[in-house]
């Protein structure tokens, strides 16, 4: 019997990883790692490592391609996705610097961050963000945004609430229409490397918008909650969608919950 | 950046004003004792922090963060990769043929048996190193200049342990790194060596890179061979049982004959990574771990790689030197009075008589200067302050002995 979860799960309900089907791995982090920059954070979600370090806001690089019109309105934000050669299992050889997956990366966390992020109040300036990959075991980009979050929180760039992201995947392939009578398969939270090899996934990222002013003398028991990243690279059939968006977003509240409670701890300190 | 990226040596010159550098040059200049921004002695290095095995993925990793808050991550993985003989024969006899000295001492020295030789002795090849550093892609200059200065000492690094003729002590490694990693005649390990620079290097990287790499290579583990001879690899799945890549004396038992004068207590280790250390030469003063400002205005920078010679005696080997392009060539240029057209009449006027403007000859460099006012280095290093530099860091007690001691301590494993 191959060893995988979409031939265990049904038997056992239990992943690979001895995992529940909502339940998140291990995720730890610490803020200010890198005294050398602006902000800086180390996150790791189970086995996946991240260090990821902010410099800026910042005076543009001059003899930039876009010029000194680029920015004008607002800070550009930059990243820069290096995942290490030691990363994963194997070493992996990369010619000449970047490989798709990492630009891939680069560019989401670029678009997520510079509509996130209220870099009107930097006109003519640059954040870059460097993101280096230690070790990767799924849910790269996931764990890539929650790193950036906490270095941009750390080098106080001002934005409206923390984004956190989060994968959520269905326990089969999951390419027929669900038939409400029959429902066998489970969603799943924060896919491991193998589970992500082989089921459907996506990486959603919500922010909440911390209430300012009149707004934070209503109290209001549920947060308002707000998809501002979405991205879906495998095939599922369209009604899986809605359930695994709702699991997803369930997963980034614990995390933005675990997240907050590390910047609370570094505050303190 | 395009103008960084030409600059292999200088990462990046500081934006110093010829006044300021002619200042710093001064009071790093002067005799005997150099007075530095920072208060240090010319011997002492910064404080740094470290910590190994932290990578649970790799053969072994280190993290060593500096003072100045630059970080560095070293991860290692090694990987069984079958001998080619063929292959290496003809590659090696290029490489002989190319970099001369380069190769041939390996270990079983005869040029003619190179192919033969490269599958006992090792090759230097099997050794790849990658650097990365934010901001330059892996192909550029800087990284590649930088991998290739540490993999050299790194893998032409032999122990002479058997020099003596009293017999190889246990633990030491024959025929170096490049021995270690035969497994026999047609399998061999293959290295691979990642360096992350985690922020924009502040000062030259070399030297943190050289440190962190030092202290992953000390924690590199391989797994336990339990073929024998010539057959084809299997090792061990326990990896409690996984062995060193340098060996550690205090896992074997010690026997009588090797351990030669006694005064000494021997080291944990006899056979260690080389350390590349920076050292800058102003004026008449050789300067250790330099900072940015004191690079910008150094007369000759000099790459020094070191290693404990093998046994008991715990001497210094010098592995290599390599002269780096000093970034003081780059810097701007003062303008003396005597030359400037806007004080020209004024410094005539009043007579020039106690406006001190003759130039005065410069030891060191062998030109003109005008005291106060700074002129970019053009390079070139004396004979007599390349063997000060070198002396220094190999005198017993001296400061390669102070960094590898101080390596010695942090906790490996």
């Amino acid at each position: 019997m191959p060893l995988d979860t979409s031939t265990t799960y049904p038997l056992t309900k239990l992943r690979l990883d001895g995992r529940r089907w909502n339940e998140l791995r291990l995720l730890q982090a610490q803020i200010s790692t890198n005294p050398a920059s602006s902000g800086s954070s180390y996150l790791a979600m189970g086995n996946t490592a991240i260090i990821c370090s902010v410099h800026g806001p910042a005076e543009g690089r001059r003899g930039d391609a876009s010029g000194g019109s680029a920015g004008s309105s607002g800070a550009v934000v930059e990243v820069d996705v290096n995942v290490a050669g030691f990363a994963g299992v194997d070493r992996k050889r990369r010619a000449g610097g970047s490989d798709k997956q990492s630009s891939r990366i680069g560019t989401i966390l670029r678009s997520a961050f510079q509509s996130h992020l209220h870099t009107y109040l930097y006109p003519h300036s640059t954040i870059s963000i460097h993101v280096s990959v230690l070790s990767a075991d799924g849910s790269l980009l996931a764990a890539a945004v929650n790193a950036c979050t906490l270095a941009l929180v750390d080098a106080g760039i001002p934005m409206p609430g923390l984004l956190c992201a989060c994968t959520a995947g269905m326990s089969g392939s999951a390419s027929t229409p669900r038939d409400p009578n029959n429902d066998f398969l489970d969603p799943l939270l924060d896919l491991s490397l193998p589970e992500e090899q082989e089921l459907p996934f996506l990486t959603v990222g919500t922010t909440t918008t911390v209430p300012v002013g009149e707004a934070a003398m209503i109290h209001d028991d549920e947060d308002e909650m707000k998809v501002s990243m979405l991205t879906m690279d495998s095939k599922v059939h369209c009604s899986y969608v809605e359930t695994m968006l709702a699991v997803g977003i369930d997963g980034c509240k614990q995390i933005r919950e675990i997240l907050e409670g590390v910047i609370k701890k570094s505050a303190r300190r | 950046m395009s103008t960084q990226r030409q600059a292999t040596s200088a990462s990046q010159t500081p934006h110093i004003s010829p006044a300021e550098l002619s200042y710093l040059y001064t009071s790093l200049s002067l005799p005997q004792n150099p007075i530095r921004p920072d208060g240090r002695s010319a011997t002492q290095f910064r404080p740094l922090t470290a910590e190994t095995d932290l990578l649970p993925g790799t053969n072994g990793s280190a993290r060593v963060g500096f003072a100045d808050g630059t970080q560095a991550i070293v991860g290692v993985k090694a990987e069984v990769e079958r001998t080619v003989v063929g292959a290496a024969a003809s590659y090696t006899l290029a490489e002989a043929e190319g970099a001369g000295d380069l190769d041939g001492e390996g270990g079983e020295g005869s040029g003619s048996a190179a192919g033969a030789g490269a599958a006992t002795a090792g090759h230097g090849s099997w050794v790849q190193m990658s650097i990365e550093i934010p901001g330059f892609r892996d192909d550029d200059a800087l990284p590649v200049f930088l991998a290739e200065m540490m993999r050299e000492p790194l893998v032409e690094s032999v122990s002479s342990g058997g020099k003596g003729g009293n017999g190889r002590e246990e633990g030491e490694m024959e025929g170096g790194l490049k021995g270690r990693l035969v497994i026999n005649r047609r399998w061999h390990w293959r290295l691979y060596i990642d360096v992350l620079l985690l922020s924009q290097p502040l000062s030259y990287p070399l030297p943190l890179l050289s440190l962190t790499t030092h202290l992953a290579l000390l924690a590199t583990k391989l797994p336990k061979l339990k073929s024998k001879g010539e057959e084809d690899p299997f090792f061990d799945d326990d990896w409690n049982a996984a062995e060193y890549l340098y060996p550690r004396a205090s896992s074997f038992p010690k026997f009588g004959g090797g351990t030669a004068t006694g005064d000494v207590p021997p080291p944990v280790q006899h056979v260690r990574p080389p350390v590349t250390l920076l050292v800058i030469a102003v004026g008449d003063n050789v300067i250790f771990d330099p900072n940015r400002e004191e690079i910008a205005v150094a007369d000759t920078v000099l790459a020094i790689s070191v290693t404990r010679d093998g046994g008991a005696e715990g001497g210094l080997k010098l592995l290599s030197i390599r002269t780096i392009d000093p970034p003081s060539r780059l810097t701007q240029p003062g303008v003396p009075n005597s030359e400037n057209v806007a004080t020209l009449g004024a410094t005539a006027g009043a007579a020039g008589s106690e406006e001190q403007s003759a130039a005065v000859l410069n030891p060191v460099t062998g030109e003109e200067e005008v005291p106060g006012v700074w002129r970019p280095r053009r390079g070139g290093v004396k004979r007599r302050t390349v063997a000060k530099m070198v002396k220094l860091v190999l005198e017993k007690g001296g400061v390669g002995e102070e960094v590898l001691e101080g390596l010695e301590s942090v906790e490996v494993g």
